[in-house]
């Protein structure tokens, strides 16, 4: 998923680029800690976009009729 | 870091600060202060109706304009706009966002209609990127 190796992984872990949690044998990864890799956007501004994409449509169609009578 | 970048919003992320605290937009225009914040007086008149059909509260949109945002004169009206950068947009009545952008000299230009702008173009022809004001936060912090 993140197109990197086993051992990039490791190695990000252990200098603390990629939060993570050994239990037992395992690394558990987060969601937040990777969102960069599957968005380019930091956990924080990832949310922060989905909060104005969730009002935007109607932004955009106010703007839309507004504009064409300029 | 000096405010030397210059970069022009469009109205929908104006508005869309209006609406949200918490979002991207807000955090763009009232966060950081590593930029000129650039609009223009036609943007200004769209905003404005835009607000007042939306009953989202004038005074609001006049405090973010007084200190937050610098306003650019343009001369001619929007429609005098579409013939010269009507070729930048899928909407002709975007042009003049793209007019205020190169009259303003700005490097970017933020908005949430990435769709009704050739992007490519704009970038290679007008030399201005344009990006959505999440991805143009994430480009300050690679700074």
């Amino acid at each position: 998923m993140l197109q990197l190796s086993q051992n990039t992984v490791y190695k990000l872990i252990s200098r603390g680029e990629i939060v993570a949690k050994k239990i037992g044998k395992v690394y558990r990864i987060p969601l937040s800690s990777i969102y960069f890799a599957l968005t380019g956007l930091d956990y924080d501004l990832y949310q922060a976009e989905q909060k104005d994409l969730d009002i935007i449509s109607r932004v955009e169609g106010e703007l839309t009729k507004t504009r064409a009578s300029l | 870091m000096k405010a030397d970048l210059r970069v022009f919003v469009d109205s929908d992320v104006v508005i869309s600060s209006l609406i949200s605290s918490s979002g991207a937009a807000f955090l763009l225009l009232n966060q950081s202060k590593r930029h000129k914040l650039l609009v223009s007086n036609i943007s200004v008149k769209e905003m404005r109706i835009v607000v007042l059909r939306m009953r989202l509260g004038i005074s609001k949109l006049d405090e973010l304009l007084e200190e937050r945002l610098i306003i650019i004169k343009l001369k001619q009206k929007a429609v005098e706009f579409r013939k010269t950068y009507g070729n930048y947009v899928t909407d002709v009545n975007d042009a003049h966002i793209v007019a205020g952008a190169v009259i303003a000299k700005a490097k970017f230009l933020i908005t949430y209609n990435v769709r009704h702008y050739k992007t490519e173009k704009i970038r290679s022809k007008l030399e201005i990127v344009i990006l959505t004001p999440a991805k143009y936060l994430q480009y300050l912090r690679s700074l």
